[in-house]
């Protein structure tokens, strides 16, 4: 092809101190085409994205749009361009409605008043021509995560974007709601405007991208067609060696029941029950994998588990001790763990030490003069430990846990967790974010961890992963677990359909 | 991934912070001198009087360590209250609360007191534990509206104080005034008195219990795990309650040991300074040791040097008022631009400097060779 590229990255340099998160990336985005960027975290895709956006000024290159070299000194200017940027975390106002959310900042109608129903009326044709159904007065606290995800494409759309950049738009998707985005996309890409797909999900780049860039340590490896490659040519391209997407596993050695749930049920701050008795049992040495879409449950089961949502029924058992009334502190010293879904904001204090957090919840383990004082010593030859056995990828344990990778501060977490729980190991979204190295070794933990003989209870969105690691699988679907089916008794589209509130039985053969 | 709009991540080496400070202060100075012109002084001989007076002299800086004495006990009271994620301001009702306690068992024996006089051996001990709980208590009562019912700490303890002002202002106008007198308690007994470090200075030994309060919380901050769980308590309460840290009993212990800081200043301020309880002891030092904790970035050893300097700036303004005539004001004005000046400079570690020595200086001067 040799039309004039809408957007092009020429030659871009960023450094973030001593980090090169940029080294020359070029990359062309063709009007009226899907481009994936491809790369492991840290392989600098989101930097390159916004200097593109505007967040990030390079410190070399230049930026074409539609062949002419523009500077882009902040979004203001990205926008008025027609670029825009849907982030993983959606910039939305909950209280407001979506009209309300879709003209903010912008000035709508003559004179000072708001002109509402004509902007409502606008976004609702613009809605219906590509797919999006929204309820314009709608209030975005009240919205599921993928309808909200709609509003965040809308307000692109209401300002015309010509380029719209998503950033793992899918993470948070069920695979219907997958399905209704890239229909929403090709739609886009039919009038012509252009989507960067910011991703590290090979099937979805064999799915829906035209053009795909892979990136690795700051560097373009290379610009491809999606059409003359495969997933594990993506794959090898984009660590730099072959991997094995799918780890090999023996058959689950179940031993004595480790945790046993009956009838749990809670409710949330606005009294909404968000468990609507959960009965459940796991076996020493297993994988029990729950399927569903986030918000049906799973951190508060996760979290009732650990002790911190108070249960308003129910009995959760640790072996054959009660401990439903008992404190977070008590069911990690009888051998609980838990890898909390959102690691930086519960599984880690971001801003103290990679040692301080390789500690957190032990550290009255690590102390000397009869427990009076930390013991440095102990606690840095803990955190050295857990550094070296789990791969964790940092310049030294003083670094603030903060600064690591999505990937390496899980391993982190994963390491301090998989060390003290001798025995039940709630693990909640484990590989959230992470590129496929770090997923390939936190399987690999996590399947280590279920032969040494600890129970695993795993929450995840992720199909592949459940389908990969669990011995048995059950669905959470608005608060209410189904019956674990054995792993090989299950296919994807049941547990998709599952997910999505149906009876799998309804549709096709029964299980 | 969406990583929010910084263009530049701040610069927090230790190198990076002092030299800001230090621009930021010496800038605060600068624009502070504009103030001394129409009274006809030359700011850099007002400032070279103004720190000869406090810090010039054995009994200059003597001056200085009395006025610092408060303001580092309420500032430790403030680094542990806040690093445990409290946003508490009711110093100076644990001040007055603390100093009425104190005064109270000094006066021992007499019937503005406690029924019996207490020997020296056995009252320095029993005043110190006795003042310590009545900011305790007091701080304390917050605490739990905080972390039992969620009650908004920064109001209840900022309506704490006016509470505490008048119950004090209730005992020196009632039952311990002294009779026929100006509202205030009889003059303590001498014994009662903290002894004197330099006593042309009447510095009294409240600096020792300062600096022994700042070595404690140091210890229990950096060294020991329950100063651990109270700073991880403060930063992000939701992982410490998941690594099963009892979150409201650290921060309880927290406000309860801060309420008592407070209120050892309020004993120094009694038994150390005037030698009675009255009306209006605290004179604010509650909130300007706020101040001084924020200026020592909430650090339990910055914080002394930081209390020394505005100890001293307080003590030199006093004296240049006298001497030259400029007024205090002056010198709060500098003392407000210097916190201001400091709080700000962190916008300052956003920004490099095209220095010789650095990757950015060599490209700028490339390009324009070119």
């Amino acid at each position: 092809m040799s039309a004039v590229p809408l957007a092009a990255l020429r030659g871009i340099v960023k450094r973030f101190g001593p980090v090169l998160a940029n080294d020359h990336v070029s990359l062309d985005v063709r009007p009226g085409e899907v481009h994936a960027i491809l790369g492991e975290n840290g392989a600098g895709k989101s930097t390159a994205m916004q200097i593109l956006y505007g967040l990030y000024r390079p410190d070399a290159g230049e930026i074409h749009w539609n062949g002419a070299p523009v500077a882009i000194a902040d979004p203001a200017d990205a926008i008025a361009l027609g670029i825009g940027m849907v982030h993983q975390e959606f910039l939305l106002v909950p209280p407001m409605t979506v009209t309300e959310n879709v003209v903010l900042g912008l000035r709508e109608g003559r004179g000072p008043m708001l002109d509402r129903s004509g902007a409502a009326a606008r976004l609702a044709a613009i809605a219906a021509r590509h797919g999006l159904a929204v309820d314009p007065s709608a209030r975005i606290a009240y919205l599921p995560i993928g309808v909200q995800q709609r509003v965040e494409i809308l307000k692109l759309l209401y300002r015309d974007a010509r380029l719209l950049i998503l950033d793992e738009p899918t993470a948070v998707l069920t695979p219907q709601e997958k399905d209704a985005l890239f229909a929403t996309l090709r739609s886009l890409r039919a009038e012509g405007r252009s989507v960067v797909l910011v991703t590290h999900k090979l099937h979805e780049i064999m799915a829906i991208a035209d053009r795909v860039t892979v990136m690795r340590g700051g560097r373009v490896i290379d610009t491809l067609d999606v059409a003359g490659t495969s997933e594990r040519d993506l794959a090898r391209r984009m660590v730099g060696r072959e991997v094995v997407l799918r780890v090999a596993r023996t058959p689950a050695r179940p031993g004595a029941a480790a945790l046993r749930v009956e009838a749990l049920t809670a409710r949330d701050a606005a009294g909404r029950a968000t468990l609507r008795g959960i009965d459940l049992m796991l076996h020493a040495g297993e994988i029990l994998g729950i399927a569903g879409v986030e918000g049906n449950g799973q951190s508060e089961l996760a979290e009732a588990l650990l002790g911190l949502l108070p249960v308003t029924g129910g009995r959760i058992l640790l072996g054959r001790e009660d401990i439903t009334r008992r404190p977070v502190a008590a069911r990690r010293a009888r051998g609980m763990g838990f890898i909390p879904a959102d690691r930086r904001g519960t599984g880690s204090i971001t801003a103290l030490s990679v040692a301080a957090n390789a500690v957190l919840g032990e550290q009255r383990r690590h102390t000397r003069a009869g427990g009076m004082l930390l013991d440095r010593g102990a606690i840095v030859a803990t955190a050295r430990e857990i550094v070296a056995h789990f791969g964790v990828r940092t310049p030294n344990v003083a670094l603030p846990a903060g600064k690591l990778s999505g990937g390496n501060l899980q391993k982190l977490v994963l390491g301090r967790e998989v060390r003290r729980a001798s025995r039940v190991l709630v693990v909640e979204q484990p590989t959230r974010g992470l590129d496929i190295g770090a997923v390939e070794a936190v399987w690999q933990a996590l399947l280590a961890e279920r032969d040494a003989g600890r129970a695993i209870l795993m929450i995840s969105a992720e199909l592949d992963e459940i389908m990969n690691l669990a011995d048995r699988i059950a669905v959470l679907f608005e608060g209410r677990l189904s019956t674990p089916l054995p792993a090989d008794a299950v296919t994807r589209e049941q547990l998709g359909l599952m997910m999505a509130g149906r009876d799998p039985a309804a549709h096709g053969r029964a299980a | 991934m969406a990583a929010p709009p910084d263009r530049r991540a701040a610069s927090e080496t230790p190198a990076a912070i002092a030299a800001t400070m230090l621009l930021a202060a010496l800038a605060a100075f600068a624009v502070a001198g504009l103030l001394f012109i129409p009274y006809g002084t030359d700011p850099l001989s007002a400032y070279a009087f103004l720190f000869a007076e406090a810090f010039g002299s054995l009994r200059g800086f003597g001056f200085t360590l009395v006025q610092a004495t408060p303001l580092i006990l309420i500032a430790q009271g403030t680094v542990l209250a806040w690093r445990a994620g409290l946003g508490y301001v009711g110093f100076e009702g644990c001040f007055v609360l603390g100093a009425a306690a104190a005064a109270w068992l000094a006066l021992g024996g007499t019937p503005d007191g406690f029924p019996y006089a207490l020997p020296p051996a056995l009252f320095f001990p029993a005043v110190l534990a006795l003042s310590f709980a009545a900011g305790a208590v007091w701080a304390g009562m917050i605490g739990v509206l905080r972390v039992r019912f969620r009650g908004n700490e920064v109001l209840t303890s900022l309506m704490a104080n006016y509470v505490a002002a008048f119950i004090v202002q209730y005992l020196v106008s009632g039952p311990m005034r002294q009779p026929g007198s100006l509202p205030q308690t009889p003059r303590l007994p001498r014994d009662t008195w903290l002894p004197y470090l330099i006593p042309e200075a009447r510095t009294h030994a409240g600096i020792l219990i300062a600096l022994v309060a700042s070595g404690l919380v140091a210890v229990l901050l950096r060294a020991t795990p329950t100063g651990y769980e109270i700073i991880a308590s403060g930063i992000n309460a939701r992982a410490a309650r998941y690594g099963g840290i009892p979150v409201a009993r650290r921060q309880m212990l927290a406000i309860l040991l801060a309420g008592g800081l407070a209120a050892l200043a309020g004993l120094g301020a009694v038994l150390g300074v005037q030698h009675r309880l009255m009306d209006g002891l605290a004179g604010g030092a509650g909130f300007v040791g706020i101040v001084v904790a924020l200026l020592a970035r909430l650090d339990p050893l910055a914080v002394v040097p930081a209390a020394i300097l505005y100890g001293g700036l307080e003590v030199g303004g006093a004296a240049m008022q006298r001497d030259t005539g400029v007024p205090s004001a002056v010198v709060f004005i500098l003392e407000s631009l210097v916190v201001l000046f400091i709080l700000g400079s962190g916008l300052l570690r956003g920004w490099r400097l095209p220095l010789p020595w650095s990757g950015r200086w060599r490209a700028t001067s490339r390009k324009a060779a070119e």
